[in-house]
């Protein structure tokens, strides 16, 4: 037998992970989480204190959240989204749910943003919502990221009628002053969704779900480059080491797996935190 | 814990479709092992699935011939068409190969996997403690809830069948298996694409390290997402040595292939 560990040879952040469960030289920046309970699945680490504890345990530094409770209910999720993570700064942040289907609470939500400290960025889902990408509803909220230079994480799908990558290609060529995240990489059209990011250049790949299929990571890296790709794993539905050691043993460059677990995400957060003061 | 892990769930061959990463022979496998620090495996090939098992479970014991670090399995097929030996010759056929496990694809061969079908011949399966792998997730299937039907009453008609229930889900599943295990002690759980944050280690506490099983259902998934996620698991080294590779080394150990 030579099971050898080949991968914490040539890799100094595989090895920190496989001694010791995080790498203190490379806090993990993770654009894609939730929060609470979620109806089609049960989540033992929902809760506040569970999931700062995996954060802890797995080198997770910062998290930005979208809440199970706002993508059912703006109204109600939105606010205890924030309020979570309002007592964690410079640790969680929170995505303002926007759902098009119900346009006069959308203008509200909206409104609340500016005087939100914990909101970072706004969170779409169209397959939930059952709502294209690049319908007139969403027309506000473009706007609205589009004069502040927000950031957007949009849940998207391979061959989807709602959210696939020509969807998203004509939102963001018609706001190139909104940063785009793509979340779940259009799973199952990834050639096609990296061909969007490579003609927006305001277009992120965001791995959920994408890293769990093999040769995945790999294959973006060389189709877009690691600088266009960013970790997430759905915080708390999927443990973060699965997740990490997806993209650790990946079969790509040290440089690539900083870029993707941290160097990409703060670079796309760090302005929203140096409005709060926050230096990481 | 390096070189531990015997890995319950791999695959080789070139599928027809489908993989970005496809794992085509034994010595990219051992290589991907290797990267990985994964010691052993049980490993079916593609075509067990998709072609018949006829075809299937030869080109296995082929492919992995000579590789000491690769366990086999075959797929198994309804006896009334005879397409695959029957009762005694197949079981002196795995022996023969060095085969130490099944595998179902009930879906994908079209037919149903319960005592009607299988009658006697599952029971001698499971006389023989002879671990059977069933993956919860079908490309045919849409409604998950569909496939646990089946499982609940496969296990309800063969309650001593070593059943290994392999990729059950991104998304935990646990509201259908937990009653499960709570039901038949034989019955084990693949974790390969059990990804629930927190979901591993409330389950070996709950009902047992010894029911779960490390696997990866590589090249579908990376090796060392399940890998990551099992070392850091917090149940306590001995719990992690079973689930790594322990409880399947004691499952193989304990059949009796005659």
């Amino acid at each position: 037998m030579s099971a050898t560990a080949l991968a914490a040879r040539q890799s100094a952040l595989v090895d920190a992970y496989l001694a010791k469960g995080y790498a203190a030289d490379c806090g993990v920046i993770d654009l894609h989480g939730h929060f609470g309970p979620w109806p089609g699945i049960y989540m033992p680490n929902a809760s506040e204190d569970a999931m700062l504890a995996t954060m802890d345990r797995c080198g997770i530094q910062v998290l930005v959240s979208s809440g199970h409770t706002a993508l059912a209910d703006m109204a109600l999720g939105n606010p205890e989204m924030a309020t979570v993570a309002r007592r964690h700064p410079g640790r969680w942040y929170a995505y303002l749910v926007c759902n098009p289907r119900y346009p006069g609470e959308l203008e509200a939500q909206l409104a609340s943003f500016d005087t939100e400290p914990a909101f970072v960025g706004l969170k779409l889902h169209p397959t939930m919502h059952d709502y294209p990408l690049d319908g007139p509803a969403y027309r506000p909220v473009y706007e609205f990221a589009s004069e502040r230079r927000l950031m957007i994480l949009t849940h998207t799908w391979g061959h989807n009628e709602l959210c696939g990558p020509e969807h998203l290609r004509t939102v963001a060529e018609r706001y190139p002053d909104v940063t785009f995240l793509a979340g779940h990489s259009f799973h199952g059209e990834f050639d096609a969704g990296a061909a969007v990011a490579l003609a927006c250049p305001n277009v992120y790949l965001e791995l959920t779900a994408a890293y769990s299929v093999r040769g995945l990571v790999e294959r973006l890296v060389n189709l877009v480059g690691s600088e266009r790709i960013l970790y997430g794993c759905d915080l708390p539905w999927f443990d973060p080491h699965y997740a990490l050691g997806c993209v650790l043993f990946a079969h790509i460059s040290e440089d690539d797996r900083r870029a993707i677990l941290r160097e990409n995400g703060l670079r796309l957060l760090r302005p929203q935190l140096q409005k709060r003061g926050v230096t990481l | 814990m390096e070189g531990d892990y015997f890995d319950c769930n791999v695959a080789i061959g070139s599928p027809m479709a489908g993989l970005v990463g496809p794992c085509q022979t034994a010595q990219e496998l051992l290589a991907e092992m290797d990267w990985c620090g994964v010691g052993r495996a049980l490993v079916r090939h593609v075509l067990m699935k998709e072609h018949s098992p006829a075809v299937g479970n030869p080109a296995l014991s082929t492919a992995i011939a000579g590789q000491p670090r690769l366990v086999g399995t075959w797929a198994i097929l309804p006896p009334q068409t005879r397409e695959l030996p029957c009762g005694a010759d197949f079981f002196a056929a795995m022996r023969r190969d060095g085969i130490r496990a099944l595998w179902a694809f009930p879906d994908e061969h079209r037919y149903l996997l319960n005592r009607v079908t299988f009658g006697r011949w599952l029971d001698e399966v499971a006389e023989r403690r002879i671990p059977l792998f069933v993956a919860r997730h079908s490309a045919l299937r849409t409604e998950p809830s569909s496939m646990w039907r089946d499982l609940f009453a496969l296990l309800a008609e063969y309650p001593s069948l070593t059943l290994v229930i392999a990729a059950h889900g991104d998304w935990g599943e646990d509201r259908y298996f937990r009653p499960l295990l709570d039901t038949y002690r034989n019955l084990y759980l693949d974790i390969s694409r059990y990804q629930d944050d927190g979901g591993l280690m409330e389950l070996a506490k709950t009902y047992g390290a010894e029911r779960l099983l490390f696997g990866s259902a590589f090249p579908e998934t990376p090796m060392g997402g399940p890998r990551l996620m099992l070392e850091h698991c917090a149940i306590g080294d001995h719990a992690r040595a079973l689930i790594a590779g322990g409880n399947l080394s004691r499952l193989l150990a304990e059949q009796v292939l005659v």
